[in-house]
């Protein structure tokens, strides 16, 4: 229990590091500037236990989004997506779920889960994450195909970065077992 | 009143979502007139000292391409030194200096934080009311106009970037004087539109863009070079911009002190008020 705690918060301090430092840095130049974002730190909050409770879910949520927020100076803009992901992903959780439920030791790994289901639930709550995020970035309607297209085209990287991490924190636990 | 307490505790889940969503768009409204929440502001020292930690190891990264650029202005300045010029025209000998009057002032600053592929970029500077930085003031680089210093605190300031939807800079073409509106094209960091340039002014693809004395800005600050030319409408140009600042590196500034802004707001608030 208590090595849990530490692992989560320990993701949290290495993520958020890695969001500001490295990814935020990342600027492709020319016409496709803005289209390769990847806003990994959202891994944080997929990888919550699955049985935590609701309204933890949504504080710590907004302390994720407001702490991304401080480093990009833009107050709360993630910290309202984070939100958004924190509501429903209770909800999509049980409409996934396995007959039996979920056991409350399953880890939302892509080895405990499967990969398809690890797909299917990091893919829509990510999408719907940078969804809420740009809509808020622009605060219009205009240009919303373009809007779309920068959607999918980040949440595709993200989705890439996040399954290359599961991956390689796997890798490293066969060789340290 | 029971009926309440039960309502509450039956859907506290989607009430507490509610009230986080709630506060954290009132920050972003808040952000976005400017009004920088006191949260982030007092948060910004803390934040800004980590960026400037990580900005003294990247600065080693550009050290060349800083160098280069510091070597290509020491040699423009050289050229447009008095020096250079053989001295051909007597009447400017005897143009009697006394009544120059210096009217902006210089602060160099480093940038430790800067991005070019959101909406609304910003930039943060190393200089803050320890070197004379104040709101409104205008930054521009050796190589044209960079932006408007938003927020300031004791050792950092913020900059809205050129590369931000609500830029907005009175620009005229050099060689004719003409003068429009200068606003980001919201995609490229790059390009900007130059607008309100009537269809019957001579343009042609090269001409220089220079800020008029209506900005913020110093008169015949260099903005960028005219790329393409259509037309919107009966009665303007669309013309495209290409900037002169390269946003995407960009590393030393200099913060524009005017000294006689103060004088200048003043005169023009009292005339508006006097008018009402």
């Amino acid at each position: 229990m208590i090595s849990e705690l530490f692992a989560n918060f320990f993701r949290f301090i290495l993520l958020l590091f890695v969001q500001v430092l490295v990814l935020d840095q990342i600027e492709i130049s020319g016409p496709v500037n803005g289209y390769f974002n990847a806003y990994l730190y959202i891994l944080f909050l997929l990888m919550l236990p699955v049985n935590i409770n609701r309204l933890l879910l949504l504080l710590l949520c907004f302390i994720t989004g407001i702490s991304i927020d401080m480093f990009t100076g833009t107050a709360g803009m993630h910290a309202s997506a984070c939100l958004i992901l924190g509501l429903i992903r209770p909800g999509f959780l049980n409409l996934i779920a396995p007959r039996e439920g979920y056991e409350s030791t399953l880890r939302l790994t892509i080895q405990s889960m499967g990969g398809s289901t690890f797909l299917v639930y990091a893919g829509v709550l990510t999408f719907v994450h940078h969804l809420s995020l740009f809509i808020l970035e622009a605060f219009n309607f205009l240009n919303f195909f373009d809007l779309l297209l920068r959607v999918i085209t980040c949440s595709i990287f993200t989705m890439l970065l996040i399954v290359m991490s599961q991956v390689l924190s796997q890798r490293s636990k066969e060789v340290e077992g | 009143m029971r009926n309440f307490i039960l309502i509450i505790r039956k859907y506290n889940f989607f009430i507490v979502f509610l009230l986080l969503q709630g506060l954290s768009v009132y920050l972003l409204v808040n952000n976005n007139t400017y009004q920088r929440e006191a949260v982030v502001s007092t948060s910004n020292e803390v934040v800004g000292e980590i960026y400037s930690a990580y900005s003294d190891v990247t600065d080693y990264l550009t050290l060349g391409i800083t160098n280069r650029l510091l070597a290509e202005e020491n040699a423009r300045l050289r050229r447009a030194d008095s020096t250079s010029f053989y001295d051909s025209d007597f009447k400017l000998m005897k143009v009697n200096d006394t009544i120059g009057f210096q009217q902006y002032e210089y602060i160099t600053s480093k940038v430790i934080n800067n991005s070019v592929t959101k909406v609304n970029n910003y930039i943060t500077l190393d200089a803050g009311y320890n070197k004379g930085v104040r709101k409104d003031m205008s930054v521009i680089s050796s190589n044209g106009v960079v932006g408007i210093v938003k927020d300031v605190s004791e050792h950092f300031c913020t900059v809205m970037s050129m590369l931000n939807s609500k830029t907005r800079i009175s620009t005229m073409i050099k060689k004719n004087g003409y003068f429009g509106s200068t606003i980001w094209s919201g995609s490229s960091p790059m390009m900007a539109n130059l607008l309100d340039i009537p269809s019957h002014a001579k343009v042609n693809i090269g001409d220089t863009i220079v800020t008029t004395s209506f900005s913020i800005y110093p008169k015949n600050i260099m903005v960028g070079r005219v790329a393409e030319i259509g037309t919107s409408g009966e009665s303007f140009k669309e013309i495209k911009v290409r900037l002169s600042t390269d946003f995407q590196n960009i590393s030393y500034v200099y913060i524009v002190r005017d000294i006689l802004k103060i004088e200048r707001d003043t005169l023009e608030a009292r005339t508006v008020a006097n008018d009402q």
